[in-house]
C-alpha cells in the first residue's frame, strides 16, 4: 500500500462514489416516466437513454478511482472532462423528459 | 566583502530557509508565450475541454494532492449540477400544476438549464485551476457562485409567490 498523506487518494475514491449516486438519483428520476401507466414511446427512448447515460458515468468513476490506486496518482484528465459533458447530456435528456 | 565566492552564504542555507533561495528564473522566451496563453482565455479554455492533454504542455505538475483537491472541487460542483437536474425532473413530476400556466414546466427546464451550466463551469473552472497550478499562478477567481446563490433565491422566491397567490385563491 503506498502511503496517502492526508488520505486524499481515498477522499477522491469517496468524491467519485458519491457523485456516482447523485447520478444515479437522477437517472431514476428520469427514467420514471416511461414505468407509468401512459408511456408514450418518446418516454422509453428517453428513459434508455438516461440509463446509458448513467452507465457511463458509473464506468467512468470505476476508471478513475482504478486509476488513483496507482502511487502517486496522476491528476484526472479525459474521464473529468467527459463526466462534465455526460452530465450536460443528462440535462438535456431531462429537458426533453419534461417538455415531451 | 560581498559577491566574493567565499563570502556568500554556503549553499546548504538553501535547504533549511527556501526562502533564501533565489527566484527561479524561467527560460527565455517562456513568459512571453505563457502570457500569450493567458490572453486567449475563452479559445484556450474551449479547446482545454476537448483536449485536456494540452494542459500537460504548459508549466511542471504540481503536488498530486493538490490536483486531487481541485478534482474534489470539480466534482463537489458536478453533484451541485445533477442535484439541480434532479430538482428540475422532480418538479415537473411531483408538484401539482401551480396557478399560473406552465410555471412549473418553465421552473423544471430552468432548473435543467442551471445544471448543465454548473456542470459546463465546473469543468472550465477545473481546467483553468489546473493550468494555474502547473503555471505556478493565482488560482483563477469566479463570481459564478455568487451569480447562482441570486439566481437560486429568485426561484425560491417566485415559489413563494406562486404558493401565496395559491392560498389566497
Amino acid at each position: 500500500m503506498t502511503p496517502d498523506p492526508g488520505a486524499s487518494a481515498e477522499r477522491t475514491r469517496l468524491a467519485w462514489r458519491r457523485t456516482g449516486l447523485s447520478a444515479a438519483a437522477v437517472g431514476l428520476l428520469a427514467a420514471r416516466p416511461a414505468f407509468t401507466p401512459d408511456a408514450t414511446p418518446p418516454r422509453v427512448l428517453l428513459a434508455a437513454a438516461a440509463m446509458t447515460g448513467w452507465v457511463i458515468l458509473v464506468r467512468l468513476s470505476y476508471l478513475r478511482v482504478r486509476g488513483l490506486r496507482r502511487g502517486p496518482p496522476q491528476p484526472g484528465r479525459r474521464t473529468v472532462v467527459a463526466y462534465a459533458w455526460v452530465t450536460v447530456g443528462l440535462a438535456i435528456i431531462g429537458g426533453l423528459v419534461v417538455t415531451l | 566583502m560581498r559577491g566574493h565566492p567565499g563570502r556568500s552564504p554556503p549553499i546548504i542555507l538553501h535547504h533549511a530557509f527556501p526562502q533564501l533561495r533565489p527566484a527561479p528564473a524561467g527560460p527565455p522566451g517562456e513568459p512571453f508565450w505563457t502570457a500569450r496563453v493567458n490572453n486567449r482565455r475563452v479559445i484556450g479554455d474551449l479547446r482545454q475541454w476537448f483536449d485536456p492533454e494540452r494542459a500537460e504542455r504548459v508549466g511542471e505538475p504540481p503536488d498530486y494532492r493538490f490536483s486531487l483537491a481541485n478534482e474534489r472541487t470539480f466534482l463537489a460542483w458536478i453533484r451541485t449540477g445533477l442535484a439541480l437536474i434532479a430538482g428540475g425532473l422532480a418538479c415537473a413530476q411531483f408538484l401539482p400544476p401551480l396557478p399560473i400556466a406552465h410555471l412549473r414546466e418553465g421552473i423544471a427546464v430552468l432548473l435543467l438549464l442551471l445544471g448543465a451550466l454548473v456542470a459546463l463551469r465546473a469543468v472550465d473552472h477545473w481546467a483553468r485551476t489546473e493550468r494555474a497550478m502547473r503555471l505556478k499562478q493565482d488560482l483563477p477567481g469566479s463570481r459564478f457562485p455568487a451569480v447562482l446563490a441570486i439566481v437560486v433565491a429568485l426561484g425560491a422566491l417566485l415559489l413563494v409567490v406562486a404558493v401565496l397567490i395559491q392560498a389566497s385563491r
